[in-house]
């Protein structure tokens, strides 16, 4: 880091907006301005949040939709590119009714030997099967989705997966809640 | 994973997300999310354990159903020694591990 860039950085770190859930409860201080310096333009420059949307319907009678980065995908679909040093900025379905036993992770950046055992580890899809036929919940939409949670330009990202993710979950699959794991 | 949520919630849809890492969910500024002090890739805990698997999800629901605010962060302090004590006796029991 140079001396320029530092007095950069110490400069935004005094004015930035001091939000109360922010004191005392970062694990790894520091970690953020280093990011930013290396990718620049990235989302954590966010300062707003966005306004709660409220529970249209209970959820024993609400559609929920599950979106994963843990790169799980059915057996029979291609994998997403590991190896770029991008990113892959696609994303997969995974139909809610599938068996674990028919889908796959492919993904490197996390470890998955746990939910290679158990898929529900990462992609709790028989917990949430279950919590539907019980009545917990009204239903699931006909699919889940999937994605690389490594992608290393976030314009592209949010104009590709981010959009395509969010339009297909409100127009296709008339999900009511979303429920995500970022693994 | 962070901008997803926020574009789905934006479009009306309410959503929450089940994070490992606290500092990077709050710096995204997500709407709701629950976290568990547990390694990458274990946001639901341990193969088999389905009672944890379960909780984690239940407490997902009524944070969904009682956040108020924008950014609310409900922690679940399960030990991860805990779980995987846990996570050994469904071994021993039989469970492949």
């Amino acid at each position: 880091m140079t001396e320029a860039s530092r007095a950069v950085l110490d400069d935004a770190q005094k004015t930035a907006p001091l939000d109360p859930r922010d004191a005392g409860t970062q694990l790894r201080p520091g970690l953020w301005h280093t990011i930013n310096e290396r990718y620049p333009g990235s989302m954590v420059t966010r300062h707003t949040h966005v306004p709660l949307a409220p529970l249209a319907k209970p959820l024993n009678q609400a559609r929920l939709v599950m979106i994963s980065s843990c790169g799980v995908h059915r057996k029979t679909d291609r994998p997403l590119d590991v190896c770029h040093p991008f990113g892959d900025f696609g994303f997969r379905r995974a139909p809610s009714n599938t068996r674990p036993a028919d889908l796959t992770i492919h993904q490197l950046k996390y470890p998955h030997d746990d939910a290679d055992q158990d898929i529900n580890v990462v992609f709790p899809i028989e917990r949430l099967q279950e919590l539907v036929a019980e009545g917990t919940l009204g239903g699931l939409t006909p699919n889940f989705f999937s994605f690389i949670g490594y992608n290393m330009a976030t314009e592209r990202f949010e104009r590709t997966v981010v959009h395509d993710i969010a339009e297909a979950v409100e127009v296709e699959e008339k999900a009511d809640v979303a429920l995500l794991v970022p693994a | 994973m962070g901008l997803i949520q926020r574009a789905v919630e934006l479009r009306g849809i309410p959503t929450l997300s089940i994070t490992v890492a606290r500092d990077v969910t709050e710096r995204l500024k997500v709407p709701r999310a629950v976290f568990v002090p547990w390694p990458m890739g274990h946001h639901f805990g341990v193969p088999f354990h389905r009672e944890l698997q379960r909780r984690v999800l239940m407490e997902a629901f009524r944070t969904l159903e009682t956040a108020t605010e924008s950014g609310t962060i409900q922690d679940l302090p399960i030990k991860w020694a805990d779980v995987r004590r846990e996570a050994n006796t469904l071994s021993a029991q039989g469970w492949k591990l």
